[in-house]
């Protein structure tokens, strides 16, 4: 990684910000998993990204660690499903679907803007070993 | 025979190490010719080995795609787009060198 750093650094927004989908697919995966009332409902994965200092050599940015949401969840009614308990409610995970599709959005477009750096360094070193020979 | 050996390491030198080392090396073609042609001959040898090392690379990540091991994409893409550019690169320098000394063999004497 000497000579085209450029590509080592947007590697490492490219893998962030797949993490970032990955977790967000897990969250809207499991939307609608029911848990009973006594077990924790299913915590929203969220990672966290670190910026790796541009003194130590190298640039970027890495998944520093995954925090997870509220275990809390929320309770529905619905006597009929048979995890429910005595009440008749069961556990839903506390995941917002709407704040999922924005944030995968942003990890989408993320990948995108990395995808272009790759693109527009390649141009750009193509176009640095073309002097002189014109 | 010194001499055009020891003008050549400036053009290897600058586009092989980068920047400082570029800058390191204008010194050296001003000093002695003898020692300027082992340094470029190391050069061109480590240039090769960091090109070898680099499409070793993106080959094994290649083998990895075709297994089903690859876990990033992108990792491939990237890898084989660095192997071509230092190719590119490595020729590069190649044919500068090359130009250079047999425009000196043409030379009229």
């Amino acid at each position: 990684m000497a000579i085209f750093d450029t590509f080592g650094i947007s590697g490492s927004g490219l893998m962030t910000h797949r993490k970032w989908l990955d977790a967000v697919s897990d969250n809207i995966a499991n939307v609608n998993t029911v848990r009973r009332t006594d077990e924790d409902a299913f915590q929203q994965r969220m990672v966290v990204a670190e910026a790796i200092e541009y003194g130590t050599g190298e640039g970027g940015v890495r998944v520093a660690r995954a925090e997870f949401g509220n275990a809390e969840g929320r309770l529905v009614y619905q006597p009929d499903h048979p995890l429910a308990d005595e009440a008749g409610y069961v556990k839903y995970p506390d995941i917002d679907l709407g704040d999922q599709m924005s944030q995968m959005i942003m990890a989408q477009r993320g990948y995108q803007a990395n995808l272009a750096v790759v693109e527009r360094a390649t141009e750009a070193y193509k176009a640095a070993l073309q002097l002189g020979k014109g | 025979m010194t001499f055009p050996i020891g003008a050549i390491p400036g053009i290897g030198a600058a586009i092989g190490t980068g920047g400082v080392a570029g800058i390191d090396s204008t010194a050296a073609v001003n000093g002695t010719g003898a020692a300027g042609g082992d340094a470029f001959s190391s050069i061109l040898a480590s240039s090769f080995d960091q090109l070898a090392a680099t499409q070793a690379n993106a080959d094994g990540l290649a083998a990895q795609a075709a297994t089903g091991d690859l876990k990033d994409v992108h990792d491939y893409m990237i890898a084989r787009n660095e192997a071509s550019l230092a190719t590119e690169m490595v020729v590069g320098i190649k044919n500068a060198a090359v130009s250079a000394f047999t425009e000196i063999m043409r030379m009229p004497i």
